[in-house]
């Protein structure tokens, strides 16, 4: 699928001048180095052991596979449950975000709803509120909901800090689904429930795999509310468990970087498998 | 962009094909099939249109709730926060009038912090389109590494934030670092040096770490809408002899008006409000530092416990990004062409 939306501005049978090409490998080693870069270091000190990891002259190979410092990473802290809050506050996140967004979308841009102009410009104008700054009263909001340290109140927070974003992302796919194609429907009697089941959501598939993704990875990074909203230990994410770690044994590098690594590994996996949807979405969407 | 209209073209020739005539309703209640002609009367379009119009305020429903629960209440709830004299959050207070106000436009550490946040906004925005714009231009030019960059180009983005921190700080750390042993070798840097440690240095330290988490965001949006210039103008360009500078600013850049708009509103906006990156690595300092206004404001109302002078720090923030939206909108809107 990947292969699909392949560059038009590619030339791949015509010899590009030398210095030209030169450049661009240069530029790609340059981007390379700077994006890899920094991740291949942290993998290769996370299996170091706690002398080589602190060397005068770094090791750019370990010498040797040390995987104390993941077992200590078991023994010594509870990732597999932070693990486990991650994903169903993730896929939770990801999931609300396409059912909302999906429908205020298309409620907004397809159905031109009364009022429809007044609402969408006062979603957008939420991205001017500094949802960071809103941590005091939310806090409050929750704790009348009786919702403070539940997953449900990170997941509810994470779709409304999410959706308007996508809501914007659907707008470009929505719009690019003719509407002739909505008229056609009705004058062939389907109502609208059937017109946006049957004919407009099948199309906007790309659009949706483009919103779910985007949903998650926000969940998975997001450390503010998720360090306020949530006290006890068994309800913490990656990122807040990974943040105590980073206090508590502020000198284990070793065990810091095993930490990193195992944060790192599973949303880097789930790209490299549901990316190439995710890139394709907004090339083609976003641009609207 | 034709691929995805493809699909959509075959379906409304499904639609209004004459021999078919028929949408998947049909199919199912055949009964129900009407002539194209007489099918859109005006009872019937205005009985549509009322059950349409019933149906997206039903899914604009479960939007606009989590908005206001998350959002609007909340910002709502601030206005009344900073009319009063909250100290500790949830603690009984009682009405003060503009006093917060005064006392915070009266505190140096919140101007301070807000020129900073400036200096971190201007220093984000050039980083990122730099890293942004040099990589979608690259992707652009297609090629065997470019279709596989999409995918790694990415990485920094979908890691979380604490992980960047966590990342950048062993890279940058004094003793062990990889950077520091680096520039030492080359011959750049004579002594180890602190980024995130010494005030000169850390707040430009967390505009590089924070440009290398979110540039790929920008990098594929900008890619998507290269994409769709099309070739031709390219070609008429070069035969004009035009250089691939003035290709660049006369035809690249102009022609990108509308996605540069956007991402510029949004990404400064987003970029403004950022306290993870800063907060998990620096908590603002050393010495204020890096103290940028959203820390200033966390730090007022969980450190200090000033709830209500956080409350009136916020609203100030709020108007102050406001007017930025309303002049930048003003003064950028690119012109329809």
């Amino acid at each position: 699928m990947a292969a699909e939306i392949t560059s038009t501005h590619a030339h791949p049978g015509r010899p590009s001048r030398l210095p030209g090409r030169l450049g661009r490998i240069l530029a790609w080693i340059a981007f390379g180095l700077l994006v890899v870069g920094p991740l291949y270091w942290v993998v290769a000190s996370s299996i170091k052991g706690p002398e080589e990891i602190i060397r005068r002259v770094p090791t750019l190979i370990p010498s040797s596979l040390h995987l104390a410092n993941f077992t200590d990473l078991f023994a010594s802290t509870d990732y597999p449950v932070y693990l486990r809050n991650s994903l169903v506050v993730g896929l939770a996140t990801a999931l609300v975000t396409l059912i909302v967004s999906t429908a205020g979308a298309y409620g907004l841009y397809r159905l031109n709803v009364p009022g429809g102009k007044l609402i969408g410009g006062a979603i957008l104008l939420s991205y001017m509120i500094p949802g960071t700054l809103l941590l005091v009263p939310l806090y409050q909001t929750m704790a009348s909901l009786r919702m403070i340290n539940t997953l449900t109140a990170l997941v509810i927070v994470n779709v409304a800090f999410t959706a308007p974003f996508c809501v914007w992302l659907l707008h470009g796919f929505l719009d690019a689904i003719p509407r002739e194609l909505d008229q056609a429907a009705a004058v062939d009697g389907a109502g609208p429930v059937r017109t946006m089941i049957k004919i407009v959501l099948p199309l906007l598939a790309p659009g949706l795999a483009t919103v779910a993704v985007y949903a998650f990875v926000y969940s998975w990074t997001e450390f503010v509310f998720a360090s306020q909203l949530v006290v006890s230990d068994e309800r913490k994410t990656l990122p807040i468990g990974l943040s105590a770690i980073m206090g508590q044994y502020n000198i284990n590098w070793g065990l810091l970087m095993a930490g990193a690594v195992l944060t790192i590994l599973p949303a880097v996996i789930l790209f490299a498998m549901v990316g190439r949807w995710f890139i394709k979405g907004l090339v083609t969407g976003a641009v609207k | 962009m034709s691929q995805r209209r493809r699909p959509a073209v075959a379906a409304s020739r499904a639609v209004l094909s004459p021999e078919g005539g028929g949408t998947v309703a049909d199919l199912e209640r055949p009964d129900r099939r009407r002539p194209l002609d007489g099918g859109a009367a005006p009872p019937a379009r205005r009985r549509w249109l009322k059950r349409e119009h019933a149906l997206a305020y039903l899914l604009l429903a479960p939007l606009v709730l989590i908005m206001l629960l998350v959002i609007g209440y909340p910002v709502v709830n601030t206005l009344w926060l900073s009319l009063t004299n909250m100290a500790i959050i949830g603690s009984p207070s009682s009405f003060v009038g503009l006093d917060n106000y005064l006392t915070v436009l009266q505190d140096e550490r919140f101007w301070a912090s807000l020129g900073r946040s400036v200096v971190w906004l201007i220093g984000n925005t050039i980083a990122v389109t730099v890293l942004a714009f040099g990589a979608a231009l690259l992707l652009n030019r297609g090629g065997w590494i470019a279709r596989r960059a999409r995918i790694w180009l990415m990485f920094p983005w979908v890691i979380p934030t604490v992980a960047v921190a966590i990342i950048w700080q062993w890279l940058l750390n004094s003793n062990y670092g990889v950077v520091n042993y680096l520039l030492q070798t080359v011959g750049v840097l004579t002594a180890p040096l602190n980024v995130f440690g010494a005030p000169a240095a850390a707040l430009a330290g967390l505009i590089l770490v924070n440009a290398w988490h979110w540039f790929p965001l920008s990098a594929v949006i900008l890619f998507g809408a290269l994409q769709t210039i099309p070739e031709e103008v390219y070609e008429a360009a070069k035969v004009d002899g035009a250089n691939p500078w003035q290709t660049f600013w006369r035809i690249t850049f102009p022609l990108l008006g509308k996605v540069l708009f956007a991402l510029g509103l949004v990404g400064t906006l987003w970029t403004f409000n950022i306290v993870d990156t800063i907060y998990l690595i620096t908590k603002g300092g050393p010495a204020d530092a890096s103290m940028t206004a959203p820390i200033y404001i966390y730090d007022q109302a969980f450190k200090a416990f000033h709830a209500s002078q956080a409350a009136a720090a916020s609203v100030l923030s709020i108007v102050a990004l406001a007017l930025f939206a309303a002049l930048y909108i003003r003064f950028a809107r690119p012109k329809e062409a």
